[in-house]
């Protein structure tokens, strides 16, 4: 335990910053041998990047020595994680995880392992990555720390729960469910109750679990932390309301990863800070994530992982940047709402007033406010083919956009993370004529 | 038929009507409001209207022919639509066509809880009752009188005790699977108390021995649509011994009593709880697969038909963990996925005959 607790802190504040500093290193010294790439078609590539390799390079290599060092819990990215942080938990995010794996083109592998045991292809194919991860024990980070708790909770979607159901039965370990019903119009006080007296049940739970209770000062210190980190994301996604906008919605995708998956640390915050100067610095020289913005677009859902830089470069060669995204977006909203003064009141809406877990009057909403406040001229839905949750009404969602904002609206059908379930050629082709119907 | 059922109810007993999308609700609420609850299990065969086209292809059929159904106007001569918290899909439909078009007939919402019987489940569930007996009773025009709720419950009990007894003595009743079901399934609309008396019926033909002769099967899985699923099973030598499909079997709440003089919705909860387990209330897996085991168990049935709709993720995402169970047992098992067909594929009558002259021969053999 004591060997592993050393290997754990070890791995996390001198091996991992060490090694990634050190590729960081070896590549700055690369690129001044061959001397400056100038992209035609993309900005300068934004300096963070290599922190953010950093940061989440360690942060997967401290997670390989978790397990028997610290309480690891495995948590939807829609969950209360600051309960946890004051308990010392290590916190693993399948789905961000699965994203991942998404980029590094493993998905059909991984599935073929779960398809084999009986999971439908249609399925969400981040579930069906994580658990063939679990199943054959691949993964491009190294290794998975096992779990002690389940913590799932519903406001993004129900699936998450089947899945954690069945990782809960593999494991045989406690699954907590965080069950935040679904907003109609308001939500109701009874509905409110249910998520803070929820919230209650899981402090009693990852207490136990976690062998210590929950100091409420490093509580208000943790949530005034993933507060003010959220704002901090919210700051660095508005700074695209320039014109050009300083990055692209696509980086946006990719940067998103720390608020997800370490919210509520200093280290967080701190990437969002130096990442909102630079942005802040390219906004003030005028430099774009693309060269030539012509055109300025929403995406909705969540990416196509799998094919990011093909889809920004065809869109980037013809003057078209995603500068908003309602996925990026929803993380800098709920969590600003999180108060340090009331933790557990704050987090009940917070947690359950979020984009998916509210009607599809909110999201039309919030898409026509995101439309206006970036100056976009068009938008592209991703119907996204194993997740439901976010695809149903996108085909109202597009002819009311079109209508009353007197818009473009292209409603395109990939997958989030199965390149076998997206007929890119195809793809390719309704996005070229989308685009050719504005000039 | 169920159109004309419902304008009768209407007319001769000045009741409304609610349609229900699946799969659970508090029927008993309903009931004791003189409210007439009509499910809307897709309805089976094309989707009725070109509204189907306002979701993906790749949402299950259940969802989409409930949107092109209710679009169409074809439940135009209900009161209200009740959309109960059974998954994703039903989610978005609850919001996709109340708040964007589809359906002028106010919608309501059951958002049971989800996860085990937990202190905060119970106390907003009984809220969430409460919440829905109040919307309830704004579409009936009139108030909800304990002593007629803590009536419903006794009925509703009484007809799942009817029901139970019917499947347990499956194999002694001269009846094919077909016609069974059917009988089962008009409880999705008819009036409890008629739906009661239809089930004694049935019940009063159980033979004292078992007149079956094919060989027993379990099936788990949705709903029995296309029906062509039943005369398939019948005609190739077997009969369903026992079911699990969500529509049928898995909403008998067997063996519960009920406190007759105590406080209805806490009776409502209890029974909630006490409800087979379901993936779309979020069952324990493990808890599931016992449950399963035991009910092929007691069934003497010689393998598993698992029967589920094309993307139903809540059904799907246990096929794996079925799929093992059964196979650590050696019980054979034939997996079969439907979408709401009129009529069922001839491919998958071949494999249902396939499956069962391999139960034959095995059976033959030991
Ligand atoms: S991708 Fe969609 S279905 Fe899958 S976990 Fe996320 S919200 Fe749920
Ligand atoms: S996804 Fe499954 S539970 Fe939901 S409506 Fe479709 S068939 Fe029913």
């Amino acid at each position: 335990m004591i060997t592993r607790r050393v290997q754990y802190e070890v791995a996390g504040r001198l091996a991992g910053p060490a090694l990634f500093r050190l590729e960081a290193w070896q590549q700055r010294v690369k690129k001044m041998r061959k001397g400056p790439r100038k992209s035609a078609i993309f900005g300068p590539p934004l300096e963070c990047v290599s922190k953010l390799k950093e940061l989440m390079g360690t942060h997967y290599l401290q997670g390989r020595y978790a397990d028997g060092a610290v309480p690891v819990a495995w948590v939807t990215s829609g969950f209360p994680v600051e309960i946890l942080r004051p308990l010392g938990f290590h916190a693993v995010y399948p789905e961000n995880h699965a994203a991942l794996c998404s980029v590094q083109r493993v998905v059909p592998e991984l599935s073929d392992a779960v398809e084999k045991e009986g999971y439908a292809r249609d399925l969400c194919s981040y579930a069906r990555t994580d658990i063939g991860s679990v199943v054959t024990g691949k993964t491009p980070v190294g290794r998975l720390p096992k779990p002690d708790v389940l913590l799932c909770c519903t406001n993004i979607c129900q699936t998450v729960l089947y899945w954690y159901r069945a990782l809960a039965a593999h494991f045989n370990v406690p699954l907590v469910l965080m069950d935040t019903p679904f907003v109609y119009g308001e939500a109701k006080p009874h509905h409110r109750q249910y998520v803070r007296d929820q919230l209650e049940e899981l402090v009693d739970v990852a207490e136990r679990v976690g062998g210590k209770r929950v100091d409420p000062e490093e509580l208000e210190e943790v949530v005034r932390v993933a507060r003010d980190g959220t704002r901090l994301w919210g700051e660095c996604l508005a700074a695209s309301r320039a014109k050009p906008a300083p990055w692209t919605g696509i980086d946006g995708f990719f940067h998103i990863a720390p608020i997800v998956t370490l919210r509520g640390t200093r280290q967080c915050n701190a990437y969002y800070r130096m990442l909102l100067d630079e942005l802040n610095d390219r906004v003030a020289k005028g430099i774009g994530g693309i060269v030539n913005e012509r055109h300025r677009l929403l995406w909705d859902n969540l990416p196509i992982w799998f094919d990011v830089r093909g889809l920004s470069t065809l869109m980037a060669e013809r003057g078209f940047n995603f500068v908003v995204t309602t996925y990026t977006n929803a993380w800098a909203e709920a969590g600003s709402r999180i108060d340090p003064a009331d933790p557990i009141g704050s987090a009940v809406v917070a947690y359950t007033d979020i984009i998916l877990n509210q009607d599809l009057n909110k999201r039309l909403d919030t898409m026509r406010r995101l439309s206006r406040d970036y100056s976009v001229d068009g938008a592209v839905l991703h119907s996204d083919r194993s997740c439901k949750p976010y695809s149903i009404g996108q085909i109202d969602l597009k002819q009311r956009l079109a209508k009353e904002l007197d818009m473009r609206v292209l409603v395109l059908e990939a997958d989030h993370g199965d390149p076998r379930a997206y007929a890119k050629e195809q793809g390719e082709g309704r996005l070229t004529a989308f685009m050719e119907g504005f000039s | 038929m169920r159109r004309a059922y419902i304008e009768r109810q209407r007319g001769e007993h000045g009741r409304k009507s609610v349609a229900v999308l699946p799969v659970h609700h508090p029927k008993e609420l309903l009931t004791a409001l003189d409210l007439l609850s009509v499910e809307l299990w897709g309805p089976p065969g094309p989707p009725r209207g070109p509204d189907v086209g306002r979701v993906q292809s790749y949402v299950c059929a259940v969802a989409r022919n409930a949107l092109a159904f209710l679009a169409a106007g074809h439940a135009d001569v209900v009161d209200a639509v009740l959309y109960p918290h059974t998954c994703d899909s039903i989610q978005g439909l609850a919001t996709l066509i109340p708040d964007f078009g589809g359906c002028a007939k106010p919608a309501l919402t059951f958002l049971h809880p989800k996860g085990p019987s937990r202190p905060s489940a119970r106390t907003y569930l009984e809220a969430e009752l409460r919440s829905l007996a109040a919307s309830l009773e704004g579409i009936a025009g009139k108030e909800l009188e304990p002593e007629r709720l803590r009536a419903a419950i006794a009925l509703h009990r009484e007809i799942d005790d009817t029901k139970a007894r019917v499947l347990a003595g499956r194999a002694r009743l001269p009846l094919a699977d077909r016609a069974l079901y059917e009988q089962l399934r008009r409880g999705e609309f008819l009036w409890p108390e008629e739906h009661l008396a239809e089930l004694r019926a049935l019940e009063a033909r159980l033979e004292s021995a078992p007149v079956q002769r094919g060989v027993p099967v379990m099936v788990t899985g949705y709903v029995p649509e296309p029906m062509g699923i039943l005369d398939a099973i019948d005609d190739a030598g077997a009969f369903v011994a026992v079911d699990d499909w969500a529509a049928i079997g898995r909403r008998v709440t067997r063996a519960q009593t009920f406190d007759r003089a105590g406080e209805p919705f806490r009776a409502l909860v209890d029974l909630y709880h006490a409800a087979p387990p379901c993936p779309t209330r979020h069952a324990d897996q493990g808890a599931r697969m016992r449950h399963l085991l035991d009910l092929f168990d007691r069934s003497g049935a010689a393998g598993v038909i698992v029967h589920e709709p094309k993307f139903c993720e809540p059904e799907l995402f246990d096929v794996p963990a079925i799929k093992k169970t059964f196979a650590d047992r050696k019980v054979p098992l034939l997996y079969l996925e439907t979408e709401l067909e009129a009529e069922l594929p001839g491919q998958t009558v071949t494999r249902i005959e396939a499956f069962v002259e391999m139960l034959q021969s095995s059976r033959r053999a030991a």
